[in-house]
């Protein structure tokens, strides 16, 4: 708990005869997180190379280099395909051998038919594009060109075109400027250009067909759309190729790529002319497992020892430990950073507190329905996104906290439900009814019935000491990481300055409470006076502020610049509150908008104009609370987000570990065998 | 002359209406202050995820930093109006 999984370092030497029965165990096993090889530098062993590449990787290669590009032409991923069943690698190995180059063969032939077609589309459209000018010219394409004395310009001009030179003009007139043929004698052709760039000639090229424009443009969407049709026909017997042959392609590639990786392993070892050796990180509860397993492949003939670790901040490769329900949440931490080996992590207490405090953000039977509704339903959209299917938990996780915060706080869509909040309330007085019922009870003697009091002031108070608790949380992990990976006098110092900023923080703390009565805080401020008009508390939260300062001042003096973002951060907490009384506001407003401004008058006197004014104050109530959902997805999930990041982790985190991405992989197409 | 009309109800009303003058200044000052903030942030943010959409997830983060600030604006104007 708060730690990643433990991990062993392990040494496999034997001779170059082990090797490949040791690959294919280590890669069966997929436990085994390989430390590449260097030949150069510090991890260089005398006499040991780099090692070969095993025998058949490059036909292996070769075929799989097949399969991607037909699948990738197809469009087919391993993630589209049910993994309902399974194929044998026996007969994987056959097919592979058989069919596989007659459907590349023909997949291959398919697709440069299909590429010639939609080329010559193309060409075609371009050629249509080049004679839409010339629709409505009085003449067929055949006759502006090929003459020996006389010459045609085409082109679009501003204005009314008129030249020295003899020349005869057709015109046609359109909204930005007009079309022009003009036909020119050889000799003037040059005269005639020079003048028309005064009407800021774009010139276009005449095409050269035979017959009227409109004719052969015709004749050329004929002709597309018989290539369409035969490219069509292509896709079919592509779409039948690829129904048949989709889940033996998509298998194939796992199995090859297995076999790829598998046979470049040897790159990443250490290789003399008889030998190998490897070394590697494996969970340490599997260390005996790796034991067993390759004395049996090996026959006994291969040595395997664990290794010591000199540094274990830096070098071992990190795995999270949590317990399942906090598995989600290792994606926020793998968005900022993995911890370091030896570092606390701390997705445990993430994945606890930020669905809290979304719930405090977003406290709302409603919405939080709505929510969990969305997570449900958007569970099969991210079907084989790893990502995805973790944002999706953590966006149920979020949703439920939702539900129980909305059921304590008493809301439902911004309206109130039929019991009254339970401990605080954060129900806004709109239009300052409740305060009208409040004086109306006090003028009588009484107290306000509960559900007319909002207790915001209080609420952003218990925001404060979350603020209060987590920061010290984070200063206090903070001196544990200190403590257990920094070395000599720099950890000392480290320590005490962790410390001394828990110790100024609530020294400012009991200073503020011995002066100034807060609700649901301590209250110092009616002690007795000892000394110089300062009572005990005083005095406590004045020494632990200056010994917090010393200590802080030990490590950097600089750090003492860093002292007001205590009260910074603690009070950025409020916003858990805060966020959430605007998303309340939005709700009201929406709700007294739609029902109170426009649907309850018109109900009162039913008329043909006030049907129409109701749909319309449904309208505005559904876009009003389908916006203050997608806000309040954005305001609840990021916002505690940011606490953690900002607020949180930077109090005691480092993360750069090193992901473990154990040597092998998940089959999910192919028979676990040989 | 204006100390014959400022009776005791006058003077409440317009101690509520500066409290609301008040909370609304809060808001729209530190929105606005926020606003120039994000203003580079996004721009730059915008252009780190259009190179590498990886960045999504650290430049949405970053973008909304200076929310803080609003924030307290918010907290400001909502102790005005409740407390």
């Amino acid at each position: 708990m708060f730690q990643p999984e433990s991990m062993s370092r392990l040494l496999i030497v034997a001779s170059k005869q082990q090797l490949e029965p040791v690959i294919t165990e280590l890669y069966r096993m997929n436990i085994f997180h390989i430390d590449d090889y260097v030949e150069k530098g510090d991890g260089e062993w005398e006499g040991f190379r780099i090692g070969m590449p095993l025998a058949g990787a490059d036909v292996t290669s070769a075929a799989l280099v097949k399969i991607r590009s037909i699948a990738s032409a197809f469009g087919i991923s391993k993630d589209t395909i049910s993994d309902t069943e399974r194929s044998s690698i026996k007969e994987l190995k056959r097919r592979i051998e058989q069919d596989l180059p007659a459907i590349a063969e023909e997949v291959e032939k398919l697709l440069s038919h299909k590429t010639k077609l939609e080329s010559t589309a193309k060409e075609y459209e371009q050629r249509i594009e080049a004679l839409r000018p010339f629709t409505d010219a009085p003449v067929s394409m055949e006759l502006l060109q090929g003459y020996d004395t006389i010459s045609f310009i085409a082109g679009n001009v501003k204005g009314q075109v008129s030249l020295s030179v003899p020349c005869e003009i057709w015109e046609k007139q359109s909204k930005s400027g007009s079309f022009v043929i003009i036909a020119v004698k050889n000799s003037d052709v040059s005269t005639a250009e020079r003048e028309l760039l005064d009407f800021q000639i774009q010139k276009i090229q005449i095409p050269v067909e035979n017959g009227s424009a409109s004719q052969v443009i015709g004749e050329y969407e004929q002709k597309i759309e018989e290539l369409k049709k035969e490219i069509a026909g292509l896709e079919g017997q592509m779409e039948n190729i690829r129904g048949r042959h989709e889940f033996f392609l998509m298998s194939s590639e796992e199995f090859l790529s297995g076999n790829v990786e598998q046979a470049e392993a040897p790159l990443r070892f250490a290789t003399s002319e008889h030998a190998f050796s490897v070394t590697g990180w494996v969970p340490t509860s599997k260390v005996t497992k790796v034991f067993e397993n390759l004395d049996k492949v090996c026959a006994g003939k291969v040595y395997v020892s664990e290794l010591e670790v000199e540094d274990y901040n830096e070098m071992p490769p990190v795995e999270y430990h949590n317990p399942d329900f906090a598995h989600p949440t290792q994606l926020f931490m793998d968005l900022y950073s993995r911890p370091r080996y030896s570092e606390v992590d701390p997705t445990l207490l993430m994945a606890i507190l930020y669905p809290i405090m979304f719930g405090l953000i977003l406290g709302d039977v409603g919405y939080g329905i709505i929510l969990l509704i969305m997570s449900l339903g958007l569970r099969s959209f991210v079907k084989g996104s790893d990502a995805g299917n973790q944002l999706v938990t953590v966006l149920r996780n979020c949703s439920i906290s939702s539900i129980i915060f909305g059921v304590a706080f008493s809301e439902v869509f911004g309206f109130s439900l039929p019991w009254h909040p339970i401990w605080l309330s954060r129900h806004i007085n709109m239009g300052g009814a409740a305060t009208e019922a409040a004086a109306e009870a006090a003028t009588h003697g009484m107290e306000a019935s509960v559900e007319h009091v909002s207790h915001i002031p209080q609420l952003l108070v218990l925001s404060i000491w979350i603020g209060i608790l987590h920061i010290t949380l984070g200063r206090i992990w903070g001196a544990r990481n200190a403590a257990k990976m920094d070395h000599g006098h720099h950890r000392t110092l480290k320590i005490y300055s962790n410390i001394g900023w828990i110790l100024v923080m609530w020294g400012i703390l009991v200073l503020i409470w011995s002066n100034f009565g807060i609700p649901m805080m301590p209250d110092f401020s009616g002690l007795p006076v000892i000394v110089a008009g300062m009572n005990p508390a005083m005095i406590a939260g004045a020494v632990m502020l200056i010994l917090g300062l010393v200590f802080i001042a030990r490590e950097n003096v600089l750090d003492l610049m860093e002292v007001p973002t205590i009260i910074s951060h603690v009070l950025s907490y409020t916003r858990l509150i805060a966020v959430g009384l605007s998303s309340v506001a939005i709700a009201m407003v929406t709700n007294f908008i739609a029902i109170d401004m426009i649907i309850s008058p018109q109900l009162k006197l039913l008329s043909p104009i006030g049907i129409i004014l109701v749909i319309a104050g449904i309208v505005v109530f559904l876009f009003g609370h389908a916006l203050n959902t997608a806000l309040g997805i954005l305001g609840g999930g990021l916002h505690p987000l940011r606490l953690h990041y900002v607020e949180f982790f930077t109090k005691f985190y480092r993360g750069g570990g090193k992901k473990y991405t154990p040597f092998g992989m998940i089959r999910k197409l192919t028979e676990q065998t040989d | 002359m204006a100390a014959e009309i400022m009776t005791v109800e006058v003077a409440q009303a317009s101690a509520a209406g500066l409290k609301a003058v008040g909370a609304g200044l809060a808001v729209g000052l530190a929105g606005i202050g926020s606003g120039l903030g994000e203003m580079g942030i996004g721009a730059a943010a915008m252009g780190a995820v259009a190179e590498n959409k990886d960045m999504f997830g650290l430049a949405l983060l970053f973008t909304v930093l200076p929310e803080t600030i609003v924030i307290f604006g918010l907290v400001v104007a909502l102790l005005l109006m409740f407390q």
